[in-house]
């Protein structure tokens, strides 16, 4: 038999794109059915992009534009209700306005996949990345991860795809992506064959959930006090089972692609004997891995963790990986005003990771970067410099802030 | 951890990595956003194409969607540098401190631009550093532009590419060559970025078409290349803003706003004075007063209000403000009366109706001379491109106006 087999082609071209545009490869690539939009900065790429593939005749689909998100997010729902492989997607204050359809998408274990372009929430009215948006599903049910690469949105895309509609799993999933430095800034990938995506990514199938004449069915009616705990449990036992099913779907990925991601769920860069790991999401990691490098030069024994999945939380191997150094710098683009020692979210889940850890590393915060400020080489050298010396009560600290340190706390602007 | 505020504040340069060709590409929001576009990623195509490392970006807090305002994109070359430093670099801001070579897409652009509210108009030439290029597709000479640009304290390049603008719509380029003649004058110009013989073979493998190998090498023999010397161009009056300390501003977003205002007169309306978008504009309205019949149309339909009411019912534009989109000149129903004027015949914003008053019969001739006898047809998205028609003569001056 092995001589009759068909090599299919992997990889059909290089292409100049953004993280937008590599994400709507993925959608084209994965066939979608039902593409609901409304546009908002910066998640419109994504729109542009698609309406240039179905005016190209490269793509059918049925492109609706709603009227706000909340009906977009509505439709994508419907429609993967009825077997449609859906696509959705804002960002910021759009993200939010859906915020009523994202947790019924969520409760009614719906596998839409959805972009976030991370974006600052309004007001103000900024462009820039905060990870506050996409963070606001993490307790929802819904699957949520970071990409760093227009590369890693493509295979992402792909790979959420192949997760959320795993019928074991059955839950929507947000590919995240930080506004500006990832969505509008283009490098040169590699866009797969429909061969070999179509090798990787089975159709969608909803099996007997489907809602169809023939297959009379009625989704989320009310229920009374008997049943909702029973539901919430159904779902954390998806939620936990889906971690199995990421680890599987990028093997395969690997296999099938010839990529080469080793843990799903976070990249490791020289974190082998390093006394001082920095942690973070997003495009920070092309600064930090440079700082770590420049820093290793020097001889100091630092490594960084690029989170990838976010939900589900990498709770065991993180704590392993974190928990053999001495020290732990989280880099948080959101804010978390009065939690847990006005840390960000992702300081107090790694905090929490690490509480039953033998070896606990002391862990320190830094706010960075939010409504799209820079997170530069050298800040993450301060970061890891900060993180080595301060004390043990210091525990949060904002990188990039205009601050003044003399003179009073609160002076007035002149009118 | 806190940063000195310099560093947000514009003083600072990073010591980049010497290995980086960072290009600035300006160009006007919907007319050139495809040519722009191209542009960079002709760019970063054609020096990936010879094992270089490349991307592109646009300047994120743009909006490339309103009518003729400022706009750049950027393009990264390295030769030495892998993917992650090159970006880690040059894509961790979400503007260049500096550009080793800047490309004008518009030559009217050399007047300055304001891309955003409250950060005032700034020189085109603000990014170049000693030893740079900035580039103009234009009919004018070297000197007459290098006079509009801000004075530095080093020598650099001014170069032009003979040719007009290319205008076109939000979604298309009309295909005219520009995109393939800027990559032939970069290659004259930075040869670091791109050589010709890389563009050449870029070009003909992308189009195979040899027109289109002709029209880069037109270009790069074309390109006329002048000094810069600290004796030439102007003192900018460019502030770069100071930004405040979080505890320096009030809570709760407030910012201080335009007072509601008006007089008759010249600059008689209140208008907002942090974000006056002039340098959107590629061409400004002239109007013959004289010829006025008071109609009241190009004020009441200016979409930017940029017309003040005069005591004798004529009425005055504030050239600070009009972006120059053309609407006055397409409602106006006297035959020449508004014309539409390269923004770069003039070379100040005062009132056009003070003038007249002044002296009424030198201010149409002086504005005849500028207008010549060329007119433009607008024909918006028909994609055919300019037309043109030539009158015999100007509408002669009515000594007493129009009763």
């Amino acid at each position: 038999m092995a001589a009759t087999m068909k090599q299919t082609k992997v990889y059909d071209r290089e292409e100049l794109a953004s993280g937008t545009d590599g994400v709507a490869q993925a959608v084209r690539l994965a066939d979608v059915d039902v593409f609901a939009a409304y546009p908002i900065r910066p998640y419109t790429g994504v729109m542009d992009r698609l309406a240039k593939f179905i005016a190209d005749g490269k793509f059918d689909a049925e492109y609706i534009i709603a009227d706000g998100e909340h009906s977009q997010f509505e439709i994508g729902k419907h429609a993967s209700s009825v077997g449609a492989r859906a696509f959705v997607g804002s960002s910021g204050t759009g993200w939010l306005y859906a915020m009523e359809a994202l947790a019924t998408t969520a409760t009614d274990r719906l596998p839409v996949v959805a972009l976030v372009g991370n974006r600052a929430l309004d007001d103000p009215g900024a462009f820039g990345v905060e990870h506050n948006d996409a963070m606001l599903v993490r307790d929802l049910g819904w699957l949520v991860v970071w990409v760093s690469t227009a590369q890693e949105a493509l295979d992402t895309t792909l790979i959420a795809y192949r997760v959320a509609e795993d019928p074991t799993v059955l839950m929507p999933c947000a590919v995240a992506m930080d506004g500006g430095y990832l969505t509008h800034s283009e490098h040169i990938i590699r866009v797969p064959t429909k061969e070999s995506v179509s090798k990787f990514l089975p159709r969608y199938n909803l099996g007997k959930r489907v809602m169809h004449p023939d297959n009379p069915v009625s989704i989320a009616p009310q229920i009374n006090e008997d049943w909702c705990m029973e539901i919430r449990r159904q779902n954390w036992e998806a939620a936990k089972r889906a971690k199995e099913v990421i680890y599987k779907a990028y093997k395969e990925f690997n296999s099938v692609f010839g990529s080469n991601y080793t843990n799903p769920f976070f990249d490791e860069h020289m974190t082998s004997g390093a006394e001082t790991i920095v942690i973070g999401m997003g495009t920070v990691s092309s600064a930090a891995k440079v700082a770590v490098n420049r820093l290793r030069e020097k001889g100091e024994k630092v490594g960084f963790i690029k989170l990838r999945w976010f939900r589900p939380f990498p709770t065991e191997e993180l704590r392993k990986a974190l928990s053999r150094a001495k020290r732990v710098a989280v880099i948080d683009r959101d804010f978390a005003h009065g939690g847990p020692d006005d840390g960000g979210v992702l300081y107090n889940e790694v905090r929490s990771v690490l509480f039953d850890a033998k070896n606990k590393p002391k862990v320190v915060d830094f706010i960075a970067g939010l409504g799209g400020r820079e997170i530069s080489i050298e800040d993450v050298m301060e970061v890891v410099s900060i993180t080595k010396k301060c004390k043990a009560d210091e525990r949060v600290h904002w990188v990039g802030l205009r601050e003044r340190k003399t003179g009073g706390t609160h002076v007035r602007m002149k009118r | 951890m806190t940063q000195s505020l310099a560093k947000h504040t514009g003083s600072h340069s990073r010591k980049e990595a010497k290995d980086i060709h960072r290009v600035e590409i300006n160009y006007r929001g919907i007319f050139q956003k495809r040519l722009g576009y191209n542009i960079s990623h002709d760019i970063v195509y054609a020096a990936h194409s010879e094992g270089k490392t490349a991307f592109s970006n646009g300047r994120y807090s743009d909006d490339p969607q309103r009518n003729g305002i400022p706009c750049a994109n950027f393009a990264f070359v390295s030769k030495s540098l892998g993917e992650e430093e090159l970006e880690a670099i040059a894509s961790a801001k979400m503007d260049v401190d500096e550009a080793d070579l800047v490309l004008v897409l518009d030559d009217t652009l050399a007047k300055g631009l304001e891309p955003w509210g409250h950060y005032g108009i700034r020189p085109i030439n603000q990014k170049v550093v000693e030893g740079s290029t900035i580039l103009f597709v234009s009919r004018r000479k070297p000197e007459e532009l290098k006079k509009l640009l801000e004075k530095k304290p080093f020598k650099y390049n001014l170069a032009v590419l003979p040719g007009d603008r290319s205008f076109a719509g939000l979604w298309y380029y009309r295909d005219d060559n520009s995109d393939i003649r800027f990559l032939g004058a970069v290659a004259r110009i930075a040869p670091q970025v791109l050589d010709i013989e890389t563009v050449v073979n870029y070009v003909r493998n992308k189009y195979k078409d040899e027109k289109r190998v002709e029209a880069a090498k037109e270009a790069f023999d074309s390109v006329v290349i002048n000094e810069v010397t600290p004796d030439d161009g102007m003192v900018w009056p460019y502030e770069k803003p100071v930004l405040p300390a979080w505890q320096d501003f009030d809570e709760g977003i407030v910012v201080k706003s335009v007072k509601r205002g008006f007089k008759m007169g010249p600059r008689g309306q209140n208008r907002n004075p942090d974000f006056k978008r002039g340098t959107s504009k590629t061409q400004r309205p002239v109007v013959r007063f004289d010829t006025c019949i008071k109609c009241t149309l190009c004020w009441y339909d200016c979409p930017d209000e940029c017309f003040d009411p005069t005591p004798d019912g004529l009425f005055d534009i504030n050239y600070e403000y009009c972006t120059g989109c053309g609407r006055c000149a397409q409602v106006c129903p006297v035959n020449d009366c508004i014309v539409m004027v390269d923004e770069l015949k003039f070379d100040n914003t005062k009132s056009p109706w003070e003038q007249y008053t002044k002296n009424p019969e030198q201010y149409v001739r002086v504005m005849e001379e500028k207008k010549g006898l060329t007119r433009e047809v607008p024909s918006p998205v028909t994609g055919k491109g300019e037309q043109f028609i030539e009158l015999k003569s100007s509408v002669p001056f009515k000594a007493k106006g129009v009763k």
